[in-house]
């Protein structure tokens, strides 16, 4: 434990409206997450909140339905960004999703702080969707925690939007345990935030447990988005694919920490790890950390990670053929994006997805 | 129809020094003539090809090429495209993630666009797509797919041929078209050729063997040595080069 941190002002005042105890001494011992933490090294929250307004924010969040019961946590996150979010948040409201449905969460952060916590339980055998909406406007900043279960036999496709939010700082950190028999594809498409960070943590129970975890990201001038994810394989016979691909424009920054760690216990897994990135200009910034750690000895792992610039000769071919250069690069460029949400089954979020990258693309070039 | 005067071209590579490649290109291809260049490796056939089409990594030095009387000056390729230059490529390149006929809509509307005519409506199009595939033998399938994508060599030329049918160019580069393609591909591609002739169309035909023109029947041959023209003749001297090699042309640029 190093020195205490001299905290700042939002740091501070953060730390004054939680209750004495140990959350807060946390808060007071190693302030927010900063680059000198190795897993925000390239994200550094506490120099993005530095000059934020400490007060109490709004955080509307829209809903498709009720919550079925408003409770508290049986357990509290580890990690201080969650924790932080459950320590603030006024009960925890609880989704049981039923065989066929489809939820829908919009969140909007505004100025000021907000901090918010919510689960999701997919009931043994039923087979559903997730459909989550962030945006955050007004110099906000929103801490949203999630924690969502799937059953055995469970099945979930979630879909995270993130809303390019030039003004706004937004943490969202997931939780997802995976029974056996579980299937979770989640697919995820980002624009970035003055400071985005999309956690997702999932535990990963094998026993023919699968899970698909993918997105898109584009950031334009000025946006950061960073997609960290671990996935932990705690059974035999999982399997893991990840697919992520993005691209940076000019002032742009994409980040991608990526770890899948295979316990001893998890023989048999199958878990594969790519993302691709493309630098769409001088001065665009893409980081990637892709890992593997594996502590059991009969698996299939592998990850790829690569970062490029648009092919010249694709250009060179697609302008011979009359496309305007700008043209030829969105449509390169959307191509490339393209594959994690092409993915998606539902033909109609598929299509709303890609209309939204295509419109974000407009607005790039 | 196309004239090219004294071109000198270089390549600048991003690494090492520029390279002169094309040392004073004269050639002039009036409209509804076929032309062929032959020459052996490395004696700038290609590097002409991109240097036509506007290729950012070459640069002019000298010289002037002109176009239905207009100067190509530094046009983008894009321009060019839409004044009706199209170049067959050697290497087509792939585009995963677009579909051959949704590239190919958008490529002819751009260019109607930049001339200032109206756009073409998808049946129109579609209609025009199917009749020109049959002509190709290219199924509704391998058009649905994304361009160049999974294709094989033959194929690749076949589809090349194909867009060059859907954008009817005023004048057509073939660079290397026959390389790849076993007898009967050839057959294919070289009808397709022979299909788009006309009294209004230009076309410059560019290879190392003779083969592609037994079936082409070019009106006149050049041949290519050192980054210029050195020797310009009829279809005989196809034949000639068949025969003898390069040898003797190499020999007289030194």
């Amino acid at each position: 434990m190093g020195v205490a941190p001299q905290l700042s002002a939002f740091e501070a005042a953060l730390a004054a409206s939680l209750p004495a105890g140990e959350l807060r001494a946390a808060l007071e011992t190693a302030g927010l997450p900063h680059r000198r933490i190795e897993a925000w090294k390239w994200s550094d929250l506490r120099a993005a909140l530095a000059k934020a307004p400490a007060r109490a924010g709004m955080l509307s969040v829209n809903a498709s339905r009720k919550a079925d019961e408003i409770t508290t946590l049986d357990r509290q996150p580890d990690l201080l960004m969650p924790r932080l979010a459950a320590g603030l948040s006024e009960g925890c409201p609880v989704y049981a999703l039923k065989d066929g449905e489809s939820l829908s969460l919009d969140f909007e952060g505004s100025e000021g702080a907000s901090h918010h916590i919510a689960a999701v339980n997919v009931p043994a055998g039923v087979s559903a969707t997730l459909h989550e909406r962030y945006r955050v406007v007004a110099g906000g900043f929103a801490n949203i925690a999630l924690r969502i279960v799937l059953g055995e036999g469970a099945t979930l496709t979630r879909i995270v939007e993130q809303d390019a939010s030039p003004n706004g700082v937004l943490v969202v950190t997931t939780g997802i345990d995976l029974s056996p028999r579980a299937k979770l594809h989640q697919t995820t498409l980002g624009f970035g935030a003055k400071l985005a960070r999309l956690e997702t943590h999932i535990t990963h129970a094998g026993e023919g447990a699968q899970l698909v975890l993918g997105g898109s990201y584009l950031v334009a001038s000025g946006l950061h988005l960073d997609q960290t994810g671990i996935v932990r394989h705690t059974g035999t016979n999982g399997a893991t694919r990840e697919l992520f691909k993005g691209a940076a424009a000019k002032g742009g920054r994409g980040v991608f920490q990526g770890k899948i760690h295979v316990e001893q216990a998890a023989q048999k897994t199958d878990a594969q790890m790519n993302h691709r990135g493309l630098l769409l200009g001088d001065g665009a910034e893409i980081y990637a950390k892709p890992e593997l750690e594996i502590y059991a000895d009969d698996v299939v792992c592998a990850h790829g990670n690569a970062l490029g610039a648009v092919d010249d000769e694709a250009l060179f071919y697609m302008r011979q053929r009359g496309l305007s250069e700008a043209r030829a690069r969105a449509v390169l460029t959307r191509s490339f994006l393209a594959e994690p949400l092409d993915a998606i089954e539902d033909e109609t979020v598929r299509e709303a997805l890609l209309a939204r990258l295509d419109a974000a693309l407009e607005a790039v070039s | 129809m196309l004239e090219i005067k004294n071109l000198h071209a270089r390549v600048n590579p991003e690494e090492g020094e520029a390279k002169a490649i094309l040392k004073g290109v004269d050639l002039t291809v009036p409209a509804g003539e076929v032309h062929a260049i032959m020459g052996p490796n490395g004696c700038g056939k290609s590097t002409l090809s991109y240097v036509l089409a506007g290729h950012e990594g070459y640069e002019v030095t000298d010289g002037s090429v002109s176009f239905l009387g207009e100067e190509m000056g530094e046009l983008e390729p894009e321009e060019r495209a839409a004044k009706g230059l199209f170049l067959s490529f050697q290497y087509p390149v792939e585009i995963p993630g677009v579909p051959t006929l949704t590239f190919l809509k958008e490529a002819a509307n751009a260019q109607l666009k930049a001339r200032g005519e109206g756009e073409i409506s998808a049946p129109e199009f579609m209609k025009f797509a199917r009749e020109n595939a049959a002509k190709l033998g290219i199924s509704s399938e391998m058009l649905k797919r994304p361009v160049n994508v999974g294709f094989s060599g033959g194929e690749k030329k076949r589809m090349e041929i194909f867009q060059a049918m859907m954008l009817s160019p005023k004048f057509l580069i073939l660079d290397e078209t026959d390389s790849g393609l076993d007898i009967d591909a050839l057959r294919v591609v070289a009808d397709g050729v022979n299909a788009l002739r006309s009294p209004e169309r230009g076309m410059l035909v560019i290879t190392h063997y003779q083969r592609l023109l037994e079936y082409l029947k070019p009106d006149v041959v050049h041949v290519m040595a050192d980054g210029r023209i050195v020797k310009t003749g009829g279809p005989e001297l196809a034949l000639e080069l068949e025969a003898e090699g390069y040898e003797k042309f190499t020999g007289a640029a030194a």
